[in-house]
């Protein structure tokens, strides 16, 4: 019923007394180790702490930071706050569509990125922004993002 | 220590820490609620419909009266201006959200609500104002099989998954707390249909009246430790007088 190693959420259910009020943090956790929330780990997170299934998928569908969706290996961010928004976040947006045939939400068919269209980062200084796993990059433009990308493709320098 | 309020200029007694539309409520005055199911339900102070002008040191304040406690002497008025104002607005704008919504219309037209005509209605038409009773109601019988997913403006009542929830028994207490009928209940004779899962229907043994769900009476017996009798009040109370008159016979 899980399609992932059932020990691997083992070990993370076992880092936490059987509390209802871990319910966040187990889920971060199972979301940080795959990437995603896996079919069937809400129930056995259920099982563990007592939250029913139903207020688990509540906060699974409210905070952004969990998905129930695969996510790609590298997460790229785009920043479309007002700064960025005019300093030309969305043409970031259409290279990224016609470099990736990514749309802000999906993932590519390989599984490498993902994309989602933020607001402010706060780092207005900078716009625009885009923040791939826990790298910045500013002042990006189309040219920039081409090199940017290349090394998070398979094989590229930061594609560990 | 009582105090003395007034709510429309009538004097009403109550104890500090009182709710406002309980002791409205208490006094005869009629104030409009969606949300508030009280003494079933725990306040929620959502739907804001009951919202009323409270003075008090000569400062006037709009408050949500089914959340506000009343902590000293104060004057509240349930129709002044201000609130025929903003309460009309809080129902046009409920009426976007549930277009729908008989119940809504008729609070919308009664309690003189603009018209809203730069707004578009929810695309998706529907019946539902997010009060969240059915979700209280559902958790307080233990079967906690629905919450409020996502959020915004995609924010919707639903089981996990969208999926037939597991621990759902069929009761529709759900369905019968909610002041708008937005959930759906089909029943043929055999089965009932509720949150897209089918359930059996249970009848009385001897008259045949119509009991619930089978799931929902073995959920009940279960949580009184006790087998589930599928008799309706009226036989209950007879097999258990026989039972009774006559202790020894098998």
């Amino acid at each position: 019923m899980i399609a992932v190693e059932p020990q691997r959420i083992q070990s993370i259910l076992e880092a936490y007394p059987p509390e209802k009020r871990f319910a966040l943090a187990i889920l971060q956790d199972i979301q940080h180790e795959f990437n995603y929330l896996p079919e069937g780990s809400l129930e056995v997170v259920s099982a563990r702490i007592g939250t029913p299934v139903a207020q688990l998928f509540a906060l699974a569908t409210f905070y952004k930071a969990l998905s129930l969706v695969p996510k790609g290996r590298h997460i790229i961010k785009v920043c479309d706050g007002t700064a960025c928004h005019m300093c030309g976040s969305s043409s970031l947006l259409v290279a990224i569509k016609q470099l990736l045939a990514l749309e802000p939400g999906g993932r590519t068919d390989d599984g490498q990125f993902s994309l989602e269209c933020v607001n402010c980062v706060g780092s207005c200084a900078l716009a625009p922004v885009m923040i791939i796993d826990d790298a910045y990059y500013a002042k990006v433009n189309t040219e920039k993002l081409a090199l940017i990308l290349d090394a998070y493709r398979p094989g590229g320098e930061h594609d560990e | 220590m009582s105090i003395t309020i007034t709510i429309d200029g009538k004097p009403c007694v109550c104890e500090p820490g009182e709710y406002v539309l309980e002791i409205a409520r208490r006094n005869g005055i009629f104030v409009p609620a969606l949300c508030s199911l009280k003494p079933v339900l725990t306040e929620r102070g959502c739907c804001r419909v009951c919202i009323v002008e409270l003075v008090e040191d000569a400062r006037s304040k709009v408050v949500v009266s089914c959340i506000y406690p009343v902590e000293r002497e104060c004057e509240v008025f349930t129709q002044s201006e201000k609130i025929v104002r903003e309460r009309g607005m809080i129902l046009a704008l409920l009426k976007l959200l549930a277009p729908d919504a008989t119940l809504i219309a008729q609070l919308a037209k009664a309690y003189r609500a603009p018209d809203l005509d730069r707004l578009e209605p929810n695309p998706e038409g529907g019946t539902c104002v997010l009060c969240g009773r059915c979700v209280e109601a559902c958790s307080l019988l233990g079967t906690s099989s629905l919450a409020a997913v996502n959020r915004g403006v995609s924010k919707e009542i639903a089981t996990a998954y969208h999926a037939p929830s597991a621990t759902c028994i069929g009761c529709a207490s759900c369905a019968g707390v909610c002041p708008t009928d937005a959930i759906p209940v089909v029943e043929d004779g055999a089965k009932r249909t509720i949150w897209n899962k089918d359930f059996e229907l249970a009848y009385c043994e001897v008259c045949g009246e119509l009991l619930g769900t089978v799931a929902s009476l073995e959920h009940a017996a279960t949580a009184a430790e006790v087998e589930p009798l599928f008799l309706c009040p009226v036989h209950k109370q007879k097999v258990l007088a026989q039972h009774l008159a006559h202790p020894y016979k098998p």
